[in-house]
């Protein structure tokens, strides 16, 4: 899952991103309005993290244009605590609002939640085939034995997970996966899925020759 | 109201009884003149009376009566008969028609009387000497009566009922009509009174709906152009006074907590992220070291919030003649530290200048001026302090060869948290109310701040302070 934080506090900024990069999403970042708004815009994220008070763009605005071509799950992460704001966030666009100073654990499920929802999957815990990929934990289990992924197979897997049934390309899921901070060639999807299959057998993952993969 | 009324009523009740009698006595007195003609042609047939006076003057018509000689005593009636053919003439008769007559002779006995004559009229009683025509009522009756010195006594007379009546409906009319002023004043009255009263009980009541809370509140009728409009007016931008007064308050209290809210929101995910899994000892101090940085700032930020509260609140504190260029060089003393660090050079040209103002307050301003040149200065830049007296004025300049600060943002510069470059002041730990507690100090020492700015040139601050008050 590829994330996005719009901040311009910068000890705030690193630390949301690390935070947020140890849960295994992949996190790029912004600490201007338009940098923010040209990466919303111009990146499949599976969330953003919108702060309103930016230097250039505001978060107002940066919503009001996002929404005008994208879908993207947006989460406002602001210290504006009136009614009048957060109703605001709300009826621009946003999905969600948080007020600083907040709960990264809160912030982490919301994201969760929001992802899952626009997934169009509301249960926490995704069953495939005697595998229940529990989204809340990361873990997986095959028949009710932990199997341990690492972060990267987990990712694929639980994307795949989200988008049962459908095809998801080779560049989606660089896209959904990886940030602008990693090095592509080190992170060869075809590897990790063949891990995939070596842990959970191979008939999980099945491969749609120059189309991608589909879990079933 | 009421008694004015009733002595108006009664006022002209009486004028138009008075007005009313004294037609009816004149007429009355015509006709009695008439009958004493006739009495008068009657001595003339008859030749004057034995010792007599001449009878034509006995009736005094005509003019005012002749002085007569003193007469002592009661004259005895004259012996003569009396006439017993005595006919008025059709002519006189004629002046009569809603009119009755008696004329007696002098020895008491009727002469003649007309028909309509009450039967009860008796011969009025003789007085010596009064030969003036006697106006009497009676009953319903107003009677004229003459009597000649001689006890010759003609009377008219006529019915007044008719004329009492009509007086009567009159002030019947006069009551009526003055109820009618009185209600309908009394109406007018309360209209008016309402009228007036009505926009006091607008003003009151909007005004106890304002001291309930809702300061958006206005009194209404502030545009009739009278006295109450005038005052509602007032009481208007007194509202409004109180209002952005609170608007401000309420602007303030959120960026504080606005301001405070972000370092705290970094204090909490440093932690909850670092503790969240185990680490290694490097990256627990780099948590520790962000969070001090940080509550650091925190600490700036309400130190500068408790000064700022402290200028909005005092107003007396100790002043004094303050050279500002010894006060300018103190500060400069003081940053010069800061200004090596960024490899910014400060040049200085201090003229003695005379103010009358708090020297710890001003050269506190003087430090936030000069700090503000250094950090928004370019590499290898310059900052220029300068102090004089112009006209009889205190100046302290600070210019800087910095970023300059675009006309857009130079209006809201010295307002609490502004800051053009958020992110990067917020940074370096600025708490983006340096510029406001200067502006606050120097407007509170009775002085004036201001400043011009070229965007990639650098700006240009000016104080200007009171110089001290002259020693008598």
């Amino acid at each position: 899952m590829r994330i996005l934080i719009t901040e311009d506090e910068p000890r705030l900024l690193r630390s949301l991103a690390k935070a947020l990069r140890e849960e295994g999403y992949a996190v790029d970042t912004a600490d201007t309005g338009d940098e923010g708004l040209f990466k919303a815009q111009n990146y499949p994220y599976d969330a953003i993290v919108l702060d309103i008070m930016l230097p250039g763009i505001d978060g107002w605005d940066i919503l009001d244009r996002l929404r005008k071509e994208k879908q993207t799950p947006v989460l406002i992460l602001s210290a504006r605590d009136a009614r009048p704001d957060r109703v605001r966030g709300l009826d621009l666009g946003a999905d969600d609002y948080l007020i600083k100073p907040f709960d990264l654990p809160e912030l982490l499920a919301r994201l969760r939640a929001l992802i899952r929802r626009a997934a169009g999957h509301a249960p926490p815990v995704i069953q495939l085939h005697g595998i229940a990929v529990d989204t809340r934990s990361r873990t997986v289990t095959l028949d009710g034995n932990p199997v341990t992924l690492t972060a990267r197979e987990y990712s694929i897997l639980e994307y795949l997970a989200l988008h049962k049934g459908q095809v998801v390309t080779r560049t989606e899921l660089y896209e959904h996966l990886l940030d602008d901070t990693d090095d592509t060639l080190s992170n060869l999807v075809d590897v990790h899925v063949f891990g995939i299959r070596k842990k959970l057998g191979h008939a999980l993952i099945t491969t749609r020759r120059g189309q991608g993969y589909c879990i079933e | 109201m009421v008694v004015m009324l009733a002595g108006f009523g009664v006022t002209v009740y009486q004028l138009q009884k008075v007005t009313r009698f004294s037609q009816i006595d004149g007429e009355l007195e015509t006709r009695i003149s008439a009958l004493a003609g006739a009495m008068r042609e009657l001595y003339l047939e008859q030749g004057p009376p034995r010792g007599g006076p001449p009878p034509p003057d006995d009736f005094g018509f005509g003019g005012p009566p002749p002085p007569r000689e003193k007469q002592p005593g009661r004259r005895p009636p004259p012996e003569m008969a009396a006439p017993q053919d005595f006919t008025l003439s059709a002519e006189t008769r004629a002046l009569f028609a809603n009119y009755y007559y008696v004329v007696w002779y002098r020895d008491g006995s009727v002469l003649t009387r007309s028909a309509a004559a009450p039967k009860d009229l008796t011969r009025p009683e003789l007085s010596e000497r009064d030969t003036l025509p006697h106006f009497r009522t009676r009953g319903d009756f107003r009677e004229a009566v003459h009597c000649s010195g001689l006890g010759d006594c003609v009377l008219a007379g006529r019915s007044v009922e008719g004329d009492l009546q009509a007086t009567r409906n009159f002030g019947w009319a006069l009551v009526m009509a003055g109820g009618a002023v009185l209600a309908l004043g009394l109406g007018m009255g309360f209209w008016f009174t309402a009228r007036a009263i009505r926009p006091i009980e607008k003003i009151s009541s909007a005004a106890s709906r304002i001291s309930q809370g809702n300061l958006s509140e206005r009194v209404a009728g502030a545009d009739s152009g009278d006295e109450l409009g005038n005052l509602a007016g007032v009481l208007n931008q007194t509202f409004s006074r109180l209002e952005s007064a609170f608007e401000r308050q309420r602007q303030f209290t959120a960026d504080a907590a606005h301001e405070l809210r972000t370092p705290l929101a970094v204090i909490i995910s440093e932690a909850q992220t670092t503790l969240a899994r185990e680490r290694v000892s490097v990256e627990y101090r780099e948590t520790v070291e962000a969070c001090l940085e940080t509550a650091q700032q925190m600490r700036r930020l309400t130190e500068s919030l408790l000064e700022l509260a402290r200028f909005d609140a005092e107003e007396a504190h100790a002043r004094g003649d303050v050279d500002v260029a010894e006060a300018a060089r103190m500060s400069v003393e003081r940053i010069r530290s800061l200004a090596e660090q960024r490899g910014i050079a400060i040049e200085s040209s201090f003229e003695p200048a005379q103010a009358y103002v708090n020297a710890d307050r001003i050269g506190q301003v003087i430090t936030n001026l000069l700090t503000n040149a250094i950090y928004y200065n370019k590499a290898d830049g310059k900052v220029w302090i300068g102090t004089k007296m112009v006209a009889d004025r205190a100046v302290i300049i600070v210019n800087d060869t910095g970023v300059g600060i675009a006309a857009l943002d130079i209006p809201h510069i010295f307002e609490r948290f502004y800051r053009v470059d958020k992110a990067r002041s917020r940074a370096e730990g600025r708490t983006g109310l340096g510029l406001a507690i200067s502006k606050a100090i120097v407007e509170g020492e009775g002085g004036s701040i201001e400043v011009a700015s070229v965007v990639g040139e650098g700006s240009t601050f000016t104080v200007r302070l009171r110089k001290p008050p002259a020693v008598s």
